[in-house]
């Protein structure tokens, strides 16, 4: 989902907020999909001015596209 | 001539066979004195545009809308790569489009319509085919192949059986489908590397045996079956040990495969690994395993030929057309543990016979599937649709 809405880099990094926007998945399910992600590579976050920002790795866009390629 | 070549996967942008092939292909098209024009989508740390040692002009294309569905995030994205070729068209007069698979189709079928150049389609693999079309959006997929396809001037497959695929399926006249078979940079695989300690960074001791497998963790490549066969070659060989290097969202249900064989230990799944590392690992491997059940061509048996290492693979698809049984590499059943079990021993029990494989092999990839011979072939066909 990160990578198909456009947060595939850290300047392009979404809050959780802006991505329940997106999912319409409640915020502490996503809070935990992200954080196993995130141990797995394929999420990453930074934090700007307080706020957690969510981006998918390069390796996680590969795994994206190995579901279509 | 000015080729445009559209695709979703280019370098870094790499999972599967498509990257690879652009590459490849542009390349040697470009050693052939052809202006190459790349557009793909945009990746993490890679310019906007950039302008290779062999001539070949890369547009990375940023998709400023996104969607949460990914088939429309497919069609906003095609959208931004159609304005990028309209700008970059209007300097540069196209005289062909390459469009590889589906996901870039919709921006080549508009931008050949808008200039008035017919579009080469080359169909690596169908949706029918990947997994069976099987939702909405499996539907969708399909339909922009068959498009894609009814569109093309002419279809390139690189294998019969794909073509037979290709033709049955869309119902495409025969003699709009083209074969030009994928090709290997064979030099990428000539330097010397030491064996011992690439081996040793997959946990792999001189004394063992290291069997290799390369692919997308995806269900059409059969990795499941090589997972059962592991029980299977190491009551023969204790001594084997498994990498399996590869990504793909089929991963953790094969990591759990992995670990009721009791034998988990001997597996090592690497994930994504960079080309560089592939190519040691690939030359330190005893063997390559190919598990197959649905292969349009399978470069990576190509890789394995040139790499020098004994290859066995499924009969099906494309490695049915690249390996010749016992003489190039060694053809087994697909979907059968015990077939490429049986497969796997046979080549680790006889090094001398493995040996005369790989030297076979390597002779077969040099005379046929060289990179230049297959950059003119595709030129004829831009030249026979150009006309």
């Amino acid at each position: 989902m990160l990578h198909n809405i456009g947060a595939t880099k850290m300047e392009k990094s979404m809050s959780i907020e802006e991505v329940v926007q997106w999912t319409e998945v409640d915020i502490e399910t996503l809070r935990n999909l992200l954080q196993k992600l995130r141990e797995l590579g394929y999420v990453e976050f930074v934090e700007i001015a307080g706020t957690e920002k969510y981006y998918v790795t390069p390796v996680g866009i590969t795994k994206v596209m190995t579901l279509y390629s | 001539m000015k080729i445009g070549m559209l695709t979703w996967e280019y370098p870094p942008r790499i999972v599967g066979g498509i990257a690879s092939h652009c590459l490849g292909l542009a390349r040697a098209l470009a050693d052939l004195r052809h202006e190459v024009h790349i557009f793909t989508l945009d990746f993490p740390g890679t310019p906007a545009y950039e302008e290779t040692e062999e001539g070949v002009k890369i547009y990375r294309v940023a998709s400023e809308l996104g969607h949460p569905n990914f088939l429309t995030w497919v069609l906003l994205f095609n959208h931004f790569i159609e304005k990028r070729i309209a700008d970059v068209s209007q300097n540069v007069k196209f005289a062909v489009l390459h469009v590889h698979d589906w996901l870039t189709a919709p921006s080549g079928i508009a931008f050949k319509r808008s200039i008035g150049k017919p579009m080469v389609l080359t169909m690596h693999s169908t949706e029918h085919g990947r997994s069976g079309v099987h939702n909405p959006d499996s539907s969708t997929i399909d339909g922009l192949e068959w498009w894609a396809a009814y569109e093309a001037s002419k279809v390139i497959t690189t294998s019969d059986s794909m073509k037979s695929e290709v033709c049955g399926h869309f119902r495409l006249p025969w003699e709009k489908v083209e074969i030009i078979p994928n090709a290997v940079d064979s030099d990428k695989y000539h330097g010397s590397v030491d064996r011992g300690a690439v081996r040793a960074r997959y946990g792999v001791q001189p004394h063992e045996k290291l069997v290799l497998s390369v692919g997308r963790l995806v269900p059409q490549k059969g990795i499941e079956y090589l997972i059962q066969a592991v029980p299977n070659v190491a009551w023969r060989f204790p001594e084997a040990k498994f990498v399996i290097v590869g990504e793909g969202w089929y991963r953790d249900h094969l990591q759990y495969l992995a670990g009721t064989t009791g034998q988990s230990w001997r597996i090592n799944f690497t994930g994504f690994i960079p080309d560089h590392e592939l190519i040691a690992l690939t030359m330190s491997a005893d063997v390559l395993a190919i598990s197959s059940i649905y292969e349009p061509f399978g470069i990576v048996a190509l890789e394995g030929m040139a790499a020098g290492v004994p290859v066995v693979a499924s009969q099906v698809g494309g490695l049915a057309e690249i390996i010749e049984h016992d003489k190039t590499g060694v053809l087994v059943y697909s979907r059968n543990p015990d077939s490429l079990a049986w497969g796997i021993k046979h080549v680790l029990s006889n090094p001398d016979h493995a040996r005369w494989l790989v030297q076979n092999a390597r002779e077969t990839v040099q005379k046929a599937y060289s990179w230049k011979a297959i950059a003119k072939r595709t030129v004829n066909l831009y030249r026979e649709v150009a006309r």
